[in-house]
């Protein structure tokens, strides 16, 4: 790669990386692990350079970031950790305001598996279709419905007080 | 349509989102991952030829068969190399002993030489000549013998009475076959009568 492709390089990286780390960081939940799947997946795309940066760079990333995150490999290497931190509860000030339902679904989303997470993200965060969801995933639309069903309902087994939290607020 | 649930989804998510940590230098720490899982790749991919030679050597060499050593590399700086008697080849068909004709009339080994054939076998000896027939059987219808030779003459005896041996009958005048049976020839005359001491008259 020559100077020049990797100052474009360095300036889409730059450019993007807020937001890329945002949505790392909705995946994994962690902050050390965004940081990781966000540099794994620019590892990924830095040898595809050369033929993607006049398509689509970002979308290729994002995609490399979702498949990496559900992908088989990665999760073994996940069960090598030992969080020291498990809560990776913020030090600065919450700024959501630190409401009840609030905490108690951000502790309900990382007892989903990585699939059902990244379901959950793509679909209430992205808000992209189901039929793109599976495009972007590489798997069938049943397979993101069933997948965001189970996510949904794991989430109102994980908080059966919602409703009361929801009437106290 | 949005259910009040998958609302309080959406905004705990864009809450998360907004605590999404500030990180620098993405880049560096990305190209330095590249480099390494390159050069892991070549190690691996060198590591898995070197192990892939190692064991498809000891394979190669036993199935060759041979329990020789390998001929060893001339050395450049080594001396000059010795002619050495030709080794005998292995792979030469060995020498093996004439074969046996087997008598069930087995397919013979291309690679066996044939076998020298047999010395032939010494002629049978021939029958002993059949003994003269016994006087005074009947025999077959043959030829008749020739007339029996006159008996030897008796030697003269001091004393007169003592009668004189009668004479041999005659051999039968054909030969007679040696694997056949004998026929019994017509006996001859009986040589006349001889008085002791007498010559015998023929």
């Amino acid at each position: 790669m020559d100077e020049d492709e990797r100052a474009r390089l360095a300036e889409f990286v730059g450019s993007r990386t807020p937001a890329l780390m945002r949505v790392a960081y909705l995946l994994t939940g962690d902050r050390n692990a965004a940081e990781d799947l966000l540099q794994s997946a620019l590892a990924r795309t830095i040898p595809k350079w050369g033929s993607i940066r006049h398509a689509d760079p970002e979308g290729y990333l994002r995609v490399v970031m979702y498949r990496e995150q559900i992908s088989w490999w990665r999760r073994l290497r996940r069960w090598r950790e030992t969080p020291l931190n498990p809560a990776d509860e913020p030090v600065g000030v919450d700024p959501s305001g630190g409401s009840d339902v609030r905490l108690a679904m951000r502790a309900a989303l990382r007892h989903l598996t990585p699939a059902q997470r990244t379901v959950v993200v793509l679909r209430y965060y992205e808000d992209l279709p189901e039929a793109r969801v599976a495009e972007l995933l590489g798997c069938s639309v049943g397979t993101v419905r069933s997948r965001t069903h189970r996510a949904v309902t794991r989430l109102r087994e994980l908080l059966p007080e919602v409703e009361m939290l929801e009437v106290r607020r | 349509m949005t259910d009040p649930f998958e609302h309080l989804i959406r905004s705990t998510l864009t809450d998360l989102a907004e605590e999404a940590p500030i990180v620098q230098d993405q880049l560096n720490g990305a190209e330095r991952r590249v480099r390494n899982r390159r050069r892991a790749t070549v190690t691996m991919g060198a590591v898995g030829t070197l192990a892939a030679v190692l064991i498809a050597t000891p394979l190669a060499l036993a199935s060759t068969g041979s329990d020789e050593a390998p001929p060893a590399a001339p050395s450049p700086a080594g001396p000059a190399a010795v002619p050495s008697p030709p080794a005998p080849d292995p792979s030469a068909p060995t020498a093996v002993p004439p074969g046996v004709p087997s008598p069930g009339g087995a397919k013979q080994d291309p690679w066996q030489r044939p076998g020298v054939p047999g010395k032939p076998g010494e002629p049978g000896d021939p029958g002993a000549p059949g003994a003269p027939g016994a006087p005074g059987a009947p025999g077959a219808p043959g030829a008749p013998g020739a007339p029996g030779a006159p008996g030897a003459p008796g030697a003269p005896g001091d004393e007169a009475g003592v009668s004189g041996a009668p004479g041999v009958p005659a051999a039968p005048g054909v030969p007679s076959d040696p694997f056949k049976r004998d026929v019994p020839g017509v006996p001859g005359e009986p040589a006349p009568f001889t008085a002791p001491g007498a010559p015998a008259s023929r």
